[in-house]
């Protein structure tokens, strides 16, 4: 029980410490990354949270398919932000 | 220190404290019991569909219907895609080489990898968590890893294009209607599993309707994907000359 707040407390603050670089990142190729990043940490609540189901869908969705979606739509415009 | 290490400082420190500060004010308590709707699905899942998997279960057959309806919607959405992104001529692009010999060899054998496991999550998806979205969305992960590493061009020449993909994820479709609609001929509901459908086949369990369901739905979900990675990977050139021919 205390393994599985400890693990839930550390992954919610990863996702912040990631949403917060994702955000402020001028290079867009690396803002998704830090989206993925982000992704993969509520990918590891949802497991603390007891939905596999959930987290596995997530997994491939957020981290694979729309990080994907983000390469091919920055690949059509300017990688770096003003 | 950057600005930016400041300011994450800073949101930490103030999430942190907000969160603290909430749980000491408020005191919330996780409820003790499981609703009395989640009890029905635990104790009778497997009586009712013959599943062990209750959010298999509820998603294709005590809410079915929903999930039909979810998968027209993206069906709709990725043709709505393809008909602003179609060309009218074919795509030819200038060979390019693609990526060194060793990311095609490492390439190679993730992609073995990544197809494996997405067909365990929607074979077993009656069983197991998983099903048919979670595993065709990794199956089409491989073919957005094989666009950069080897081209669009080198999959265009084997004959996979976005609009043959397309029909694919059309047939997929009318075989999960197909199965839906199938117990009507004998005078049953549409939706029937389990008095229509045999339970096990070959001493497996498949669950009824649910394994059709998750493979149909997983060949739906990956050359749909698979289908919006080929049409994004066009480069804008083509579209460009496709607008300067059409004037």
């Amino acid at each position: 029980m205390i393994v599985t707040l400890i693990v839930f407390t550390v992954a919610l603050i990863l996702s912040l410490v990631f949403i917060y670089y994702a955000i402020t990142e001028k290079d867009l190729l690396k803002a998704a990354v830090f989206s993925a990043g982000q992704s993969v940490s509520y990918a590891i609540l949802l497991h603390t949270m007891a939905a596999p189901d959930i987290a596995m869908t997530y997994l491939a969705v957020s981290v694979g398919l729309y990080s994907a979606l983000l390469v091919f739509v920055i690949s059509k415009t300017e990688r770096y932000e003003e | 220190m950057s600005r930016r290490t400041i300011g994450l400082i800073v949101l930490l420190v103030g999430v942190v404290s907000i969160a603290l500060t909430t749980f000491i004010v408020f005191n919330p308590e996780a409820p003790k019991s499981v609703r009395e709707l989640g009890k029905y699905y635990i104790a009778n899942t497997t009586r009712d569909v013959s599943s062990p998997e209750a959010v298999t279960a509820i998603v294709w057959d005590y809410r079915g219907l929903d999930t039909i309806y979810e998968t027209v919607v993206l069906y709709m959405a990725i043709v709505g895609g393809l008909a602003i992104s179609t060309t009218t001529r074919k795509v030819s692009l200038k060979t390019r080489t693609g990526l060194t010999s060793i990311a095609r060899t490492g390439t190679r054998i993730i992609v073995l990898l990544i197809a494996t496991i997405a067909f365990a999550i929607a074979l077993h998806g009656h069983l197991t968590p998983g099903g048919g979205f979670p595993g065709g969305s990794a199956l089409a992960i491989t073919v957005m890893l094989i666009v950069p590493v080897y081209t669009l061009q080198s999959l265009l020449d084997q004959g996979v294009s976005s609009t043959r993909l397309i029909a694919v994820r059309g047939l997929a479709l009318t075989a999960l209607g197909l199965v839906a609609i199938l117990p009507v001929i004998k005078g049953l509901e549409a939706v029937t599993n389990l008095k229509f459908y045999p339970s096990h086949v070959a001493g497996m369990l498949i669950s009824g309707s649910l394994w059709f369901y998750n493979l149909f739905e997983f060949l739906a979900v990956a050359s749909g994907f698979a289908a919006v990675a080929l049409y994004l990977s066009i480069p804008e050139e083509v579209y460009r000359e496709e607008i300067k021919g059409g004037e």
